[in-house]
């Protein structure tokens, strides 16, 4: 039996088989130019696994196909990219765009999946709609037809890892900022904790879509250019530590203004991939001469993302993560509190932000109480954290009596799936 | 041609500044925020062939999704149709039987609001009077005035 780990995000798919059972797969080729996040990582031990987009695609100059999960790399100009998504809010409601990118994934061009002799380990939202659930279970056990089938948040399996590697911590809480939300979450022996998930509707879509407004009224339209702005997104923002001192230097003119910075767009002829212009070519006054397209970023830089601090700042009356940190432990147990503050853990695209994890850290210890210890843990890969958390429970003896099999669902149905799997 | 009435923008006809009302700001947010949660602006670009008479996207399938389908009972289509609002509706949940999705959700922020220039997203101290936008300077303010305000244009 194999085991394929799946952690289904809104925007990309984290999928690999864990470790006993590598077979002859195919992953996307390494780092796309200018693509999303779209990397494979080899182990020493020669297993595989990628981040693939999780939607499809349309382009202006292929106009008679579709391009699904890794065929971005097929689309040579992807500027004005039509992006077919299955997820809506975080939640999966386009399912025939699920399948298609689902066939691909598991098809002859990448993981080859035998599903007859296939355990699938796959991750939902928080707190995942009835009728979603039960659409996995038929879509996994009776048209896929997998052997076995575990369900679980991808949070539960960041903890999962972070309890292995931290065998003397009681507790933690796992900051999942990804896609579509940002989700705060706190364990306690390796159970989720209901009473304390915290949602912030702000994630990595709202940042870019937000990004792509303000530069489209401020100086070029771009409102088509998900794709590029999001990709200036990741290649520009940053967390500001002293919001007010970087609106005081993204004011100044000339050289002073430390903040700006100058992106040149890609045309995808000759520039693949944007890029800021060097430092010491920079115009300070007047025009470039050349004529390559290119976009003045001031405060956008480091307010677009402070939205995830301050979602009051475009009117989204919620807190920010900071202050949703000490809410979340607030409805605990008060004897749990220092647990938690000393054993936060940063997961999702964007905390790869510069300056993510040093602002968490200085908000959260401004807010709590001195005599209690922060910790704020980036791992190494923040995206694929919960896709290694479900590789390690994967391997894990306890695993084999966690899953449901295809014989236990067709005798109890849906009811052994609700008691089995904690969503 | 009748006399076209000559009306100066964002005054109503006795020249009083027209102003937008509460409600009207709110709707006007809402609309801001439901912008940033859209996958697309521009047009499906396979919207147009005319060969292919698309269906909406929920309906794109290629041909192996196809043949799966057929095999599929009604109801079973039924189940994959439904949106993030249908399916919330469907679950039936209160506020005050948690935790569910909607007793998650982030409380406001108990520090105090902030103020951005709507045109230059600088900190700005100053409230447009008609419509409630906030800006920081002259130049600003016009700008304003000349492509939002009461008709946003851009
Ligand atoms: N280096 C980076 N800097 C800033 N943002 C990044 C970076 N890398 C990825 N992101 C953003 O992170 C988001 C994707 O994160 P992630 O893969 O954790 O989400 P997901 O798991 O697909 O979504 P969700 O968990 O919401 O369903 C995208 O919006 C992407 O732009
Ligand atoms: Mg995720
Ligand atoms: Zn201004
Ligand atoms: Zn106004």
């Amino acid at each position: 039996m194999a085991t394929l780990v799946l952690d289904s995000g809104a925007a990309t798919a984290k999928i690999g088989y864990s470790e006993e059972q590598v077979r002859c797969v195919t992953p996307a080729s390494p780092s796309g130019s200018g693509h999303r996040v779209q990397r494979s990582f080899h182990s020493p031990f020669g297993f595989s696994y990628s981040v693939i987009p999780n939607c499809q695609f349309r382009s202006k100059t292929a106009r008679l196909k579709t391009f699904t999960a890794n065929q971005i790399d097929e689309i040579k100009d992807p500027s004005g990219l039509y992006y077919i998504l299955p997820f809506q809010k975080g939640y999966l409601v386009n399912w025939d765009v699920q399948r298609q990118v689902w066939d691909q994934l598991f098809g002859r061009e990448m993981y080859k999946v035998d599903f007859s002799e296939t355990t699938i380990l796959i991750t939902e939202p928080y707190f995942n709609f009835n009728s979603i659930q039960e659409s996995m279970n038929e879509i996994l056990f009776e048209e896929y037809q997998f052997q076995e089938v575990y369900r679980t948040n991808a949070g539960t399996l960041s903890a999962h890892k972070y309890f292995q590697e931290n065998k003397s911590e009681l507790c933690c809480l796992v900051v999942d900022s990804g896609y579509s939300f940002t989700h705060i979450v706190p364990y306690c022996k390796g159970k989720k904790m209901n009473e304390g998930i915290c949602r912030i509707n702000v994630g990595g879509k709202l940042l870019a879509n937000h990004l792509k407004e303000i530069i489209s009224y401020r100086q070029l339209h771009v409102m088509d250019e998900t794709h590029v702005i999001n990709q200036v997104k990741e290649d520009v923002c940053y967390v500001s530590q002293d919001f007010y001192k970087d609106m005081e230097i993204a004011q100044l003119k000339g050289e002073a203004n430390t903040v700006m910075r100058d992106y040149i767009l890609p045309d995808f002829s000759t520039i693949k991939k944007g890029f800021c212009k060097p430092r010491e070519e920079m115009v300070f006054s007047g025009k470039y001469k050349t004529s390559e397209q290119i976009l003045r970023l001031t405060n956008e830089r480091f307010a677009v993302p402070e939205i995830l601090f301050h979602p009051s700042d475009i009117g989204i009356q919620e807190m920010g993560i900071p202050e949703a940190i000490v809410h979340s432990v607030q409805n605990l147990p008060e004897e749990m509190h220092p647990h938690f503050y000393n054993n936060i853990i940063l997961t999702g695209g964007n905390t790869l932000l510069p300056g993510f994890r040093d602002r968490v850290y200085a908000d959260v210890r401004s807010l709590t109480p001195c005599e209690c210890d922060v910790s704020v843990l980036l791992p190494e890969n923040p995206v694929t954290h919960s896709w290694e958390g479900g590789k390690l429970l994967s391997e894990s003896s306890d695993f084999m009596d966690m899953v449901v099999t295809r014989d236990d669902y067709e005798e109890n149905g849906h009811s052994i799936c609700e008691e089995k799997f904690d969503i | 041609m009748g006399e076209k009435k000559r009306e100066h923008p964002g005054r109503s006809q006795d020249g009083q500044r027209r102003v937008l009302d509460q409600a009207t700001r709110q709707r006007r947010l809402h609309r801001q925020l439901d912008a940033l949660e859209k996958d697309n602006f521009q047009d499906d670009p396979h919207a147009n062939l005319p060969q292919l008479k698309r269906l909406p996207q929920f309906d794109d399938n290629n041909e192996s999704a196809k043949k799966k389908k057929k095999t599929r009972g009604d109801h079973f289509k039924q189940r994959f149709r439904k949106n993030f609002q249908a399916l919330l509706e469907e679950q039936n949940l209160s506020v005050n039987e948690g935790p569910n999705y909607l007793t998650a959700c982030a409380p406001p922020s108990s520090l105090p609001q902030r103020h951005f220039c709507t045109v230059c997203g600088f900190p700005s101290h100053y409230t447009c009077a008609s419509c409630g936008a906030r800006y920081c300077c002259v130049p600003c303010l016009s700008t304003h005035q000349e492509t939002r305000c009461l008709k946003w244009t851009v």
